[in-house]
């Protein structure tokens, strides 16, 4: 389990959570390595989560692009509405194996939180969501559905109030109680091992790809695109296919202008320390963590998971960033073309993967992780359309 | 050793309240440089620290408060990873050390990835003080404490700084003594939520050799008492005193100091809080950086 992508990650942490960090780490070796762990895992992502998700042909979609042939990989029907179940079973369980009796959690659009409250609920532990109050008042279905799930909402006032203001206060908890409560961190960001972890409960969402793709068309996909905030979908999309030849674009949030640094960190910031990791940040000159904004509660963070720092320099995925305009008019395309209402964070991603799609022949095929559904945004979307 | 907070608003009585705080017996002062996303802080240095921020605090102000503090005392410096490591780190540390300071504490650097920290804080003659905190191995504890410089800062609960949550207090002794068998030259110094007397007696009582105050002086400050009325008020709290007669360790037997700086000494005890039985607003909330 790497502690460092090339120079990215690592552990910055208060010495109070260390052990924590260490007690995870070893809980974490030992499930993977164990049969039980596995078969309980998969039989709760099948019976639990809807596992496999469909990967669709957006025929209509398609047409209107004119080029290569976009495929949607439908993790906006996991149970709960999105790819967060993925991450929230695993660390769950993990937690459950360690003992500890009590969640906490961040949540910025809110997907986590609620995946998080099911599988607290699920498996008996006590849960609590932090979310910042910018948030909850433009994810306020997602709020409702975690206390309906069982969850307490701590609203969080500091800072502009939204996912990297809830991240810092559910640290700030688990510092406190570090002995009882697991952290279930929800994207593939936080120290190490967060990242690693993260990625690998992801990673279904890659190897579903693999092969439904080779069913479906006979291959794996030439391009495959997500959404990258912390970046926990596109890290599981890419992953197993890192070592293939498929291309990887992740699309972060561009904001409302182009003057607007939005919250593209890999695009527009440059190498900081934020939440335990060195990665991509957004930052001033004396290295203060910089002001995000972005129609998408999701993708409004200021740092990135540092696996895709690393691939970014490396040069193994692109980046680009997407603005809200844009996102937004994907979100009526996939709606009126395909009856389907995605997310606004993985709108960013549809609205780059046709933009791909006009420019490729029709025989190259994109695969598009559409990672979560739109319900939650309807407020949203509807207040930008007056 | 006192926490003060570097606060563009207050530089023009910076140099007083340096010389309040060591006229109030103060051996060392540790100077706080705001950070926007303070996961290590509390409720009332977070909200310092953004207030700090929103009136333009910036490294150059950190830069010429350690000059002015050098002058009267020995300094140390404590912010946040990225601030140092987004300015460069070699070029961050060198500016800190060339101002005076002595040392440099960052609440969000573990040991584990503290190698290039220690590296380019030996390189400017800086000490790069490491933390321990409840529930670490003995073994890790000896292994951090052969790596520290200046002190060893021991975290003295579970939680953030100030008052908290009353998270329930480990016993801190077995990881002093832990720190004293690798390196018996280092001093240990506990902070975090000591809030009376009685919880620096006891901190001391583990075999610790001074305290950190923090949250407490913070609020002093924005009493906007006068420098003077601080000074006082650290004289009234007193040095707290450490039992036994175990050798005195100041952090001034560490690797030898650059020729800028001052003699640096945090001194075996250091202010803590009185309040045992006053009840006092400001002893009440007397907390370690």
């Amino acid at each position: 389990m790497p502690r460092r992508y090339g120079p990215y990650g690592g552990a910055y942490v208060p010495e109070t959570l260390v052990p924590a960090l260490v007690e995870l780490e070893r809980t974490w070796r030992s499930a993977r390595g164990d049969p039980a762990f596995r078969a309980e895992l998969a039989r709760l992502a099948s019976t639990l989560g809807g596992r496999p998700t469909p990967l669709y042909f957006a025929r209509n979609l398609t047409r209107r692009a004119g080029g290569a042939e976009i495929w949607l990989k439908r993790e906006d029907l996991v149970h709960g509405g999105a790819h967060k179940f993925n991450n929230a079973l695993g660390q769950g369980l993990l937690a459950r194996r360690m003992g500890k009796r009590r969640l906490i959690a961040e949540t910025g659009a809110g997907q986590h939180g609620v995946a998080t409250a099911m599988i607290g609920a699920a498996l008996g532990l006590q849960t609590e969501v932090y979310m910042g109050v910018v948030d909850m008042e433009r994810q306020a279905p997602n709020v409702e559905r975690m206390r309906l799930l069982g969850a307490t909402v701590h609203p969080v006032e500091s800072g502009l109030g939204t996912l990297k203001d809830a991240i810092n206060a559910a640290l700030r908890d688990w510092i406190a109680t570090v002995r009882t409560t697991h952290y279930l961190l929800g994207s593939a960001v936080g120290p190490h091992p967060f990242p690693s972890i993260v990625a690998e409960f992801q990673s279904v969402i890659g190897r579903e790809i693999r092969w439904q793709s080779r069913r479906a068309f006979g291959r794996l996909p030439d391009l495959a695109v997500a959404c990258v905030g912390g970046g926990s979908n596109a890290i599981g999309t890419f992953h197993p296919l890192i070592r293939s030849s498929v291309e990887l674009l992740g699309v972060e949030a561009g904001g409302p202008s182009a003057a607007s640094r939005g919250a593209a960190s890999l695009v527009r910031g440059r190498p900081g320390i934020l939440h335990g990791a060195l990665s991509y940040v957004l930052q001033d000159a004396d290295g203060q963590i910089a002001d995000t904004e972005s129609v998408s509660a999701g993708l409004d963070y200021a740092g990135v998971g540092p696996e895709h720092a690393w691939l970014r320099d490396s040069g193994r995925a692109r980046y680009v960033a997407v603005r809200d305009a844009d996102a937004l008019r994907a979100f009526r395309w996939l709606a009126q073309d395909e009856g389907i209402l995605p997310a606004l964070e993985p709108s960013h991603a549809l609205w780059a993967a046709v933009r791909a799609a006009r420019r490729r022949p029709k025989d190259q095929r994109i695969v598009v992780t559409l990672s979560g559904r739109g319900d939650k945004d309807l407020e949203v979307v509807a207040r930008a359309a007056r | 050793m006192p926490y003060l907070l570097v606060d563009r608003r207050r530089r023009s009585q910076w140099r007083r309240v340096v010389r309040a705080v060591r006229d109030g017996g103060a051996s060392a002062v540790e100077l706080g440089f705001p950070f926007s996303d303070p996961i290590a802080d509390g409720p009332v240095l977070a909200a310092a620290g953004q207030g700090a921020l929103r009136a333009g605090t910036g490294w150059s102000d950190l830069v010429d408060a350690v000059r002015d503090a050098a002058e009267v005392i020995p300094t140390a410096v404590m912010t946040y990873a990225n601030p140092l490591f987004g300015r460069g780190l070699a070029r961050s540390v060198g500016e800190l050390a060339a101002a005076g300071a002595g040392g440099l504490i960052v609440p969000d650097l573990s040991w584990d990835d503290s190698a290039p920290w220690r590296r380019a804080a030996e390189r400017a003659g800086l000490d790069l003080v490491q933390f321990a905190a409840p529930g670490a191995s003995a073994r890790r504890v000896a292994r951090v404490a052969r790596d520290a410089r200046g002190f060893l800062y021991l975290v003295s609960r579970y939680g953030t700084t100030g008052r908290g949550a009353a998270a329930p207090r480990s016993p801190l002794a077995p990881i002093v003594a832990a720190a004293h068998r690798a390196r018996p030259d280092l001093a240990v110094l506990v902070g975090f939520g000591i809030r009376d007397r009685a919880g620096a007696r006891r901190a001391l009582e583990s075999g610790a050799d001074g305290v950190v105050v923090g949250t407490a002086l913070e609020e002093q400050l924005e009493r906007e008492v006068t420098p003077e009325a601080l000074g006082r008020w650290l004289r009234r709290i007193g040095p707290a005193r450490r039992s036994g007669d175990a050798p005195e360790r100041t952090p001034a037997r560490s690797p030898g100091p650059a020729p800028r700086r001052p003699d640096r000494t945090a001194a075996p005890a250091a202010a803590a809080s009185d309040g045992a039985g006053t009840g006092s607003d400001e002893a009440g909330r007397a907390a370690g950086a």
